[in-house]
């Protein structure tokens, strides 16, 4: 196999970044909802892929102005989310179901979605075609294009005010709190289960932000939404799960990786890099970067 | 009819096979292998390649096929040892797209995504089986043994003490059992049976894409084992037998062909949610999901 010559691999980084700044969002609502609902939800990655589908809905076949089309997409999204909380997860968690039940009817909500937007919209690639692709700028050796610094300050603007959001703000106090021990939290009065309700929808919102700039960056097509969620499964696994800067760390290594590893691999492996990642961490070191024994020790919570 | 009547029984053999190997370890040892769909990907994949490239007799390619299958899911298992329910779940599913990545990639063994083509049907000591019935025996015979073999296993002392490790691991670690090693055997015993039914499967379909082994497969098997019922033989039999046909009926339906797949899938991840809500341990389930 021939190495690739030096010179693309300020390319590989600057992509790797961009791919980190698109699964830091889906990440950061994986990591959210695990934090306070302790399940992982496998059907991330499919809320995100509606909130993809809704903005193409409302921008390329309704003819709405886009940023009312993106706009109606979030909130549509996180009512979308909200719904499903209250009628699966839910009902689920009433029953004490116990945490890998919860992950089954994700998988299945999961292939759900996916198969409900295939029937809709058929399995052909969608573009958005919002912002033509235009020429790239040359920084030191790559090449990246205004939308791409568009996904990625999106991505960086959203993430910084979520995480002042959860540290200052009395909302943030509250998903801590449930985040940290439900039943404690329980007792000082706070309800948890809306905590648990609003930190999912949230998660929503976030995910269809991610849809909607994966959606302007990359195509959109029913198998996204499943990829996307392993690979936040894979970030926060190697960031540390539950925790948010651990979630964004870890994706923009996994971005990083997968991107730079195309430097010596064909890029079919791609994939394949950061499975092999999510393997390390889970042999050496399954709490993470920035996690705590937690996610590994309680498994029956 | 009688080749269509057939076709169903095979797969409904196939699927039995799949599902009740993923109960032996996900009902009666409590190992929730995500990536089970994987190891019947290996058996085909092991099998097919067999047999097309290197002309090897059906019988030792599909033996093969279920010890390529059984060793990789003991390397899992080592791999894994230190994590538990949720994480090794998913773990486990991790390895599943791993298994596919490659399947795609590794061009020059698997041919990609192009698939194997041309998988001949199985020849047993000089007789050739061509006809969909000789095939629906035959399938049925690997099920019938392959579920004698589970029932021994699950009814005997030794299957007691796999049911021990999935209701407290500790506890049958702190009465000498060697935890570790029994969910070894397990995962090898269970992804063994999985490589049989992949070859089966390949054998049957005579053409094998990475495509076929991904996650709409693994809700076909999970709907199976929690319609049916965890811990319970009999209930995988019976989930099989209901969830191949449900589909099936679909066909009397005026839709379109491309609609079909999907719909399916749908039809069968609604399956799964409701059983969750509604009957979670199923028909003749023992023992709850955890």
């Amino acid at each position: 196999m021939e190495i690739a010559s030096a010179a693309i691999l300020p390319q590989l980084i600057v992509n790797g970044l961009i791919a980190g700044a698109m699964y830091s969002l889906t990440a950061a609502g994986f990591s959210l909802v695990y934090a306070t609902n302790r399940f992982l939800n496998l059907a991330h990655g499919g809320i995100m892929m509606v909130g993809a589908y809704l903005v193409y809905t409302f921008f390329n076949l309704a003819g709405l102005n886009f940023y009312a089309a993106s706009f109606l997409a979030v909130i549509c999204t996180s009512l979308f989310g909200g719904f499903l909380f209250v009628s699966v997860y839910r009902p689920l968690r009433q029953k004490k179901a116990a945490n890998m039940v919860m992950l089954i009817a994700a998988a299945g909500l999961a292939i759900l979605l996916e198969a409900l937007v295939t029937l809709i919209f058929g399995t052909d690639v969608k573009q958005l075609n919002f912002i033509s692709v235009q020429e790239g700028w040359h920084i030191a050796g790559a090449i990246i294009t205004p939308l791409q610094l568009v996904v990625m300050a999106v991505s960086a603007v959203l993430l910084v005010s979520f995480a002042v959001f959860m540290k200052y703000s009395s909302w943030g106090k509250l998903i801590r709190a449930v985040a940290d021990n439900a039943d404690l939290a329980r007792t000082t009065g706070i309800n948890p289960y809306a905590v648990q309700l609003w930190s999912f929808v949230i998660a929503c919102a976030i995910a269809s932000v991610a849809g909607i700039l994966i959606g302007l960056e990359r195509n959109i097509e029913p198998r996204m939404g499943l990829g996307f969620a392993l690979v936040s499964f894979a970030s926060t696994v190697v960031g540390g799960m539950g925790s948010l800067p651990g979630a964004i760390l870890g994706s923009y290594l996994i971005g990083l990786a997968e991107n730079v590893g195309q430097w010596i691999l064909p890029s079919g492996y791609k994939e394949a890099i950061w499975l092999v990642m999510l393997f390390l961490f889970l042999l050496i070191r399954p709490s993470g970067i920035f996690g705590t024994e937690q996610g590994v020790r309680q498994t029956k919570l | 009819m009688s080749a269509y009547f057939s076709q169903i029984l095979i797969l409904i053999c196939i699927y039995a096979i799949v599902a009740g190997s993923l109960n032996l370890a996900f009902g009666y040892t409590g190992l929730v292998n995500l990536g089970h769909i994987a190891f019947f990907g290996l058996g085909a994949y092991t099998s097919a390649i067999l047999t097309v490239e290197y002309q090897v007799p059906f019988m030792a390619a599909f033996f093969a096929a279920g010890a390529v299958a059984g060793v990789f899911g003991w390397v899992i298992t080592a791999i894994t040892s230190r994590l538990k329910g949720d994480y090794f779940a998913l773990a486990a599913l991790a390895f599943n797209f791993l298994a596919v990545a490659v399947f795609l990639n590794w061009i020059s063994f698997t041919h990609g995504p192009l698939g194997i083509a041309g998988v001949p049907r199985p020849q047993i000591f000089g007789l050739k089986i061509l006809s969909p019935e000789g095939y629906a025996a035959f399938a049925f015979l690997v099920m019938a043994a392959v579920f004698l073999f589970m029932r021994r296993l699950t009814a005997s002392r030794y299957g007691r003490v796999l049911e021990a490790v999935r209701d407290d691991a500790l506890g049958a670690e702190a009465l000498g059992k060697n935890v570790f090693r029994l969910k070894c055997q397990c995962l090898v015993a269970s992804t063994f049976c999985a490589g049989l039914a992949g070859s089966l499967f390949a054998h049957f379909i005579q053409f094998i894409d990475p495509y076929s082994f991904y996650l709409p497969d693994l809700i076909v098997a999970l709907t199976i084992l929690i319609v049916g019922g965890l811990a319970s033989l009999k209930g995988s039999l019976a989930g099989a037998l209901i969830i191949i046909i449900i589909p099936e009926l679909l066909r009397f339906l005026p839709i379109p062909d491309h609609v079909v797949g999907p719909l399916r899938q749908a039809v069968y991840s609604a399956i799964l949610i409701g059983i969750l809500l509604v009957r979670p341990r199923g028909i003749f389930g023992k023992v709850d999901l955890e």
